[in-house]
C-alpha cells in the first residue's frame, strides 16, 4: 500500500514540476478539437447522453459502476471488479460497441469490451448513444455505442491545469488519478495517469465467506495533443495505454476454490491530420491498436491462455458544405487489417474496407436530418449493405421530435470462426433492423426525452451442442435465433437554483421486451424494468449526492423458469463533498462516499454476491 | 481437446445466448417433500444459465421434482459443474468440479450434512470403500502431471491423503481391495486404466484405447472399459485422423486385457452401461446392445436420442436416456427395453448427465 502512495506521489511531484507555469483560468477563446465527428455531426434523431467529469468522479471505482448508476445500460458483473459486460435495449453484450476517439475497440477475439478493463476517468467525457450505429462504427454497434473521448482545446493564452484525485476505500481499495492539460493558441497537450488497486475481499452477505481471489490492480496512461500547422490544418494524436491484472473471484458455495488470474494489456495510438476551410474539410487518420489478454488458470503458474490482436487502420474522410442548402456531404473511407491470434488459434488476418456516404441538412433550423449508406468489403465473409436515417424536428421552442432507423450488423468473432474443432467458417454476420421515435422537451431547467424502439435481429450467433450434424456432441456456433426487441425509454433531468442552493436530478427508466422468435419468451439476462436516478444538492462549499438503482428480475433459462432467475434488486449509494479551497486557481475538495448504503444483498450473476455497505474517502485537487 | 476448459473460457469471455425448447412439467406439488427413498435421482451439471442440481423422479415415473437440494436447504445452490454423485448407506456425496467441493446430504431427504471443500482440485468421480472416499481430481488445467486421487475420511470430511496418478483420471470403481481408474485425459488425452492397491497404494497401469471413460464390472467380475478414441488435428486444427474407440474387457486378477472390440475408424462411442449380462453403449446419438461376451459390435440400434444424448442407464425392463440442455431443463426419456417403445418423458435438471437409482 505504502509503495503505491509513494509511486503516486512521485508522479504527482514530477508532473507538478513540469507544470510550474502560472495557471490562469481562461474560459475565452477555447477551440474544442473533436475527435469523433460522426458522433457530433451525424447523430440527428439519436439519444446521446453525456457523462461529464463530475459524474465520472462519483463512480471512480469502476466503469461498470459508473454505467450501472448513470446510464440506460444493463450491466452484468462476475463479482465486483470481475469480468463485466454491458448491453443496450435487451441486446447481447457483443451488440454494444465501445468507441475510442471514433474507433471501435471491441475485441476481435470475442467481439466485446470488458468494462472493468478500461480506466474511464482518464477520458474527458463519455457519451452514450442508444440505437444502431454500424453505419458509423461498424460491427457490433447494434444496441448502441459508448464513446470515450479526449477533448483537446486550444486557448488564446497559455493555460496549465492540473487535477489530482486520490481515494481510499474499504477492502484496501486505492484509486489515484492525475491529469494535466497544457494549451496555448498553437498547441495543446493532455496527459493523464491513473493507478488503482484493491484487495476487493468484501464479505459475501449472508455467508461466512469473503470475496476470495478478487484482488485487482491497474495502471493507465493517456496522452493526447494537437498542433496547429496552418490556419486551416492541424495534427492531432491520441494514445491510450492500459495494463491491468485481476484475480477472478470464486463463486458460492465455495469461493475459496478460485485460483485464476487475468491480465489485460492494451495500447491504442491514433494520428489525425485535419484540414478545414469554409467549404471543405479533409481528415486522414492512421491508427495502431494492440490488445492482449492472458488467462492464468493457476495464478501461481507461469503458463497461461492468451488472445491478442494487432489492428492497423487507415481512414480518409472528406466533407463538403453546401451553405445555401445548409447541407454537408461527407465521405468516410476506412481500411483495416487485423491480425488475431490465441493460444488455440494460429494467426489470422482479416482485411476490411468500408465506404460510407452521409448527407446531412437542416431546413430553417426546424428540420434536421442525416441520410447515410455504407458498404463493407471483408476478406472473410459478406457484410450486409447498411443504411441509416436520422431525423429531428423542432417545430416549437423547447419541443422536439426525433426518429431514426438503421440496419446494423455484427460479424462473427475469431473465436466463433476459428476455435479449434468447434469454430464454424460458414457463419454469416448477425444483422438487425432497428427504428426509434422519441419526443422531448428541453429548457434551461428541465429536459425529458421519451422514446420507443423496435429492433428485429436475425441470424444471431449462438453456441450450441449438436449445432453441426457432422460434429455430433460438439459445441459449435451457428446462426440461429431471431429476436425482436421493443421497449420504452425515458430520460430526464431537472436543475434548480435558488439563492445559493442548487439541485440537480437525473433519471433513466427503461422498459424492455426482448422476445425470442423460437419460444415467444423473454430472452435470458434481459430485465424488463431498469431504473436509475441521481440526485445532487449543492450549497456553497457543501454538496451531497444520492444514486438509486432498480434492476428488475432476469430469467436465466430460455423457458423463463422461475426456478432459475436473478431476483430484482435495489441498490443505493450516497456521498458528501466539502470544498476546503475554492479560488479561481485552486479547488480542493474532500468527499466521503457510502456505497450500497442500505447494505442490500444482490447479485448480477448467480452465486456471486456484490459488495455490502462500504466506504470511500477521496480528495480532488484542481490547480 | 479441452472441452470443459473451453466451455468455461467461453462462459467467461463471451455471452452465450442459448437456444431452447420450452417445457413446463414440474409436478412437485404432488410429492411429499423429503421422500426420495424410492425413485430415480438425476444429476445435472448446470451452466451459465443455472446451478448444477439434482432432480427426483418417482419409481413409477408419475412424479418428479427438480432442484431437490436447493429446495430442502434454504435455497443453497450446488454450483457448477456437477459431475457425479457417490452413495453409501445413508448419504449422497455430490461432486462439483469448478467449486472444488463435494456436498454431503442425506440421500433420502437431501438435507445438507456437510461438505468436503479443501484438498480437492477439479474433482470428478468418487467411490466409497469402508469409511473412506476416493475422489479423482484433474488438478491444474495447465499441468498434466499434478492429477491425483484424494483419500477422504468420511467421519471428518477431511482429505487425509492423495495418490498421484497419470493425467486425467475420470471414473473410479473398487473391487477386492483395488481401485480402478479410467484416464480420459482431462484437457488433453490419455489411454490408461490405473489400478491402485488400497492397502499399499501401489499403482499399476493398463494400456487401453484412447480416452477411456465408463468402467463397469460384468457378471464374471471382469472390468469393462469404454474408450472413446480421439480425433487427431494438425497444427491448424484440421482433422487429419482418428484413433480407435473400443470396448475392452480386463481380467481384474491378471490385469490383462482379455478382449477388445474396436469401433470403426472415426466412430467415437460414448456412454456405456453393463447390466444383466448385456453391454449397452451409445454412438452418434443411437444406443446399441451386445452380449457381454460378444466378439463384435451390433449393427442395429435399439433406441435413438432426439436431442443431445448425455446420459444412459438400464434398470429392470427400462432404458433411460438423458437429452441434455444447457440453457434450460433437460429431458429424461424412458423406453421399454422389450418393445423399445417410449414410456415417459420427464423434465429434469439443467445439463442433465447422470442417472442413479435411490
Amino acid at each position: 500500500m505504502k509503495k503505491i502512495f509513494f509511486k503516486t506521489l512521485l508522479f504527482f511531484v514530477w508532473f507538478h514540476g513540469v507544470a510550474q507555469n502560472d495557471s490562469l483560468v481562461n474560459r475565452l477563446g477555447e477551440v474544442v478539437i473533436v475527435s469523433d465527428r460522426k458522433l457530433t455531426n451525424h447523430s440527428a434523431g439519436y439519444k446521446v447522453e453525456t457523462l461529464n467529469d463530475s459524474i465520472i468522479v462519483n463512480n471512480l471505482e469502476s466503469f461498470s459502476a459508473l454505467l450501472r448508476f448513470n446510464s440506460p445500460l444493463y450491466i452484468k458483473e462476475y463479482g465486483a471488479g470481475g469480468t463485466s459486460t454491458a448491453s443496450f435495449r435487451g441486446t447481447s453484450a457483443s451488440n454494444t460497441a465501445v468507441i475510442w476517439n471514433g474507433i471501435n475497440i471491441n475485441s476481435i477475439n470475442n467481439g466485446q469490451t470488458g468494462f472493468n478493463s478500461l480506466t474511464v476517468s482518464l477520458f474527458d467525457a463519455i457519451d452514450i448513444r442508444s440505437g444502431g450505429g454500424s453505419l458509423e462504427y461498424g460491427s457490433g454497434a447494434i444496441g448502441g455505442t459508448i464513446h470515450l473521448n479526449d477533448n483537446l482545446k486550444f486557448s488564446n493564452d497559455e493555460l496549465v491545469s492540473n487535477q489530482f484525485i486520490a481515494s481510499l476505500g474499504s477492502y484496501d481499495t486505492y484509486n489515484s488519478l492525475y491529469k494535466l492539460k497544457v494549451s496555448n493558441s498553437k498547441w495543446t497537450i493532455n496527459a493523464g495517469l491513473s493507478y488503482n488497486q484493491s484487495e476487493n475481499d468484501y464479505p459475501l452477505l449472508g455467508t461466512d465467506y469473503k470475496n476470495t481471489n478478487g484482488a485487482y490492480e491497474n495502471l493507465g496512461f493517456n496522452v493526447s495533443g494537437s498542433f496547429l500547422l496552418t490556419k486551416f490544418s492541424k495534427l492531432n494524436f491520441y494514445s491510450s495505454n492500459y495494463f491491468g491484472e485481476r484475480l477472478f473471484s470464486g463463486e458460492l458455495p465455495n469461493p475459496t476454490s478460485a485460483n485464476d488470474k487475468y491480465q489485460d494489456i492494451n495500447y491504442r495510438n491514433l494520428l489525425v491530420y485535419t484540414f478545414e476551410n469554409k467549404r471543405l474539410s479533409h481528415e486522414a487518420k492512421l491508427a495502431y491498436l494492440f490488445q492482449e489478454y492472458r488467462y492464468f488458470d493457476d495464478k501461481a503458474s507461469e503458463t497461461f491462455n492468451f488472445g491478442l490482436s494487432d489492428r492497423y487502420l487507415l481512414n480518409y474522410n472528406v466533407s463538403y458544405r453546401l451553405p445555401k442548402w445548409h447541407a454537408t456531404v461527407s465521405s468516410y473511407s476506412e481500411y483495416e487489417s487485423a491480425f488475431g491470434k490465441t493460444d488455440q488459434i494460429t494467426k489470422r488476418n482479416r482485411k476490411q474496407f468500408s465506404q460510407s456516404f452521409i448527407y446531412d441538412q437542416h431546413i430553417n433550423r426546424i428540420l434536421y436530418f442525416d441520410a447515410k449508406i455504407r458498404k463493407d468489403f471483408n476478406s472473410d465473409y459478406q457484410v450486409p449493405f447498411t443504411y441509416a436515417l436520422g431525423l429531428k424536428i423542432k417545430p416549437l421552442n423547447h419541443f422536439f421530435i426525433r426518429a431514426n432507423g438503421s440496419k446494423n450488423y455484427r460479424v462473427p468473432t475469431y473465436n466463433d470462426l476459428y476455435w479449434p474443432g468447434q469454430g464454424n467458417l460458414d457463419l454469416i454476420p448477425e444483422s438487425a433492423l432497428q427504428s426509434e421515435v422519441g419526443v422531448g422537451y428541453k429548457n434551461n431547467q428541465f429536459s425529458i426525452d421519451v422514446g420507443a424502439f423496435y429492433i428485429q435481429a436475425k441470424d444471431k450467433i449462438i453456441w450450441t451442442p449438436n449445432g453441426d450434424a457432422n460434429r455430433p456432441g460438439v459445441w459449435v456456433p451457428i446462426n440461429l435465433s431471431e429476436v425482436t426487441n421493443k421497449g420504452l425509454e425515458v430520460v430526464m433531468s431537472y436543475k434548480k437554483n435558488f439563492n445559493k442552493h442548487q439541485l440537480v436530478l437525473n433519471a433513466n427508466y427503461n422498459y424492455t421486451l426482448a422476445i425470442d422468435g423460437a419460444t415467444d419468451l423473454q430472452v435470458i439476462f434481459v430485465p424488463k424494468n431498469l431504473f436509475n436516478g441521481n440526485l445532487g444538492y449543492n450549497y456553497r462549499r457543501f454538496s451531497f449526492f444520492y444514486q438509486q438503482l432498480y434492476n428488475g428480475k432476469v430469467y436465466t433459462t430460455a423457458s423463463n423458469s422461475e426456478d432459475f432467475v436473478i431476483p430484482h434488486y435495489f441498490v443505493a449509494n450516497t456521498g458528501i463533498d466539502f470544498k476546503l479551497l475554492n479560488t479561481q486557481n485552486q479547488q480542493l475538495k474532500m468527499g466521503l462516499k457510502v456505497n450500497n448504503v442500505f447494505n442490500k444483498y444482490y447479485v448480477t450473476q448467480p452465486r456471486r454476491p456484490m459488495p455490502n455497505r462500504n466506504f470511500n474517502f477521496n480528495i480532488n485537487y484542481i490547480f | 481437446m479441452k472441452i470443459n476448459k473451453l466451455l468455461s473460457a467461453l462462459f467467461i469471455f463471451s455471452v452465450l445466448l442459448f437456444n431452447s425448447c420450452s417445457n413446463d412439467d414440474d409436478g412437485s406439488d404432488n410429492l411429499p417433500k423429503g421422500a426420495y427413498e424410492n425413485g430415480i435421482l438425476i444429476s445435472g451439471e448446470g451452466s451459465g444459465a443455472g446451478t448444477g442440481s439434482v432432480s427426483f423422479v418417482s419409481e413409477d415415473l408419475s412424479f418428479s421434482e427438480n432442484l431437490i437440494f436447493k429446495k430442502n436447504n434454504n435455497d443453497l445452490e450446488l454450483g457448477t459443474f456437477l459431475q457425479s454423485i457417490a452413495f453409501n448407506d445413508s448419504k449422497a456425496f455430490i461432486v462439483v468440479d469448478n467449486t472444488n467441493t463435494i456436498t454431503v446430504v442425506d440421500r433420502y431427504t437431501f438435507e445438507y450434512e456437510g461438505e468436503i471443500s479443501e484438498g480437492l482440485s477439479g474433482p470428478r468421480f468418487m467411490t466409497i470403500v469402508g469409511n473412506k472416499g476416493y475422489v479423482t481430481n484433474w488438478g491444474s488445467t495447465s499441468d498434466d502431471t499434478d492429477d491425483f486421487v484424494a483419500v477422504v475420511d468420511l467421519s471428518t470430511y477431511a482429505v487425509e491423503g492423495t495418490i498421484s496418478v497419470g493425467n486425467g483420471p475420470e471414473r473410479i470403481i473398487a473391487k477386492d481391495g483395488k481401485l480402478f481408474v479410467s484416464h480420459k485425459g482431462a484437457y488433453t488425452t490419455n489411454n490408461i486404466v490405473s489400478v491402485i492397491d488400497i492397502a499399499t497404494e501401489n499403482l499399476q497401469e493398463i494400456t487401453v484405447k484412447d480416452n477411456p471413460d465408463e468402467l463397469e464390472f460384468n457378471s464374471a467380475g471382469n472390468l469393462v472399459v469404454l474408450s472413446e478414441g480421439r480425433t487427431i488435428y494438425d497444427a491448424d486444427w484440421n482433422v487429419i485422423g482418428n484413433t480407435e474407440g473400443s470396448i475392452s474387457t480386463i481380467n481384474t486378477s491378471s490385469l490383462e486385457v482379455d478382449s477388445e472390440i474396436v469401433f470403426a475408424e472415426g466412430e467415437h462411442p460414448s456412454l456405456m452401461v453393463v447390466n444383466n449380462g448385456d453391454i449397452y453403449y451409445a454412438s452418434n446419438g443411437k444406443v446399441y446392445t451386445i452380449d457381454e461376451n460378444a466378439g463384435s459390435l451390433s449393427t442395429t440400434s435399439i433406441v435413438e436420442s432426439q436431442g443431445y444424448l448425455y446420459g444412459l442407464e438400464v434398470e429392470n425392463d427400462n432404458i433411460y436416456l438423458l437429452d441434455a440442455n444447457f440453457s434450460d431443463l433437460s429431458e429424461l426419456h424412458v423406453y421399454d427395453l422389450g418393445t423399445q417403445a417410449k414410456i415417459e418423458t420427464v423434465s429434469v435438471a439443467l445439463g442433465a448427465s447422470k442417472i442413479y437409482f435411490n
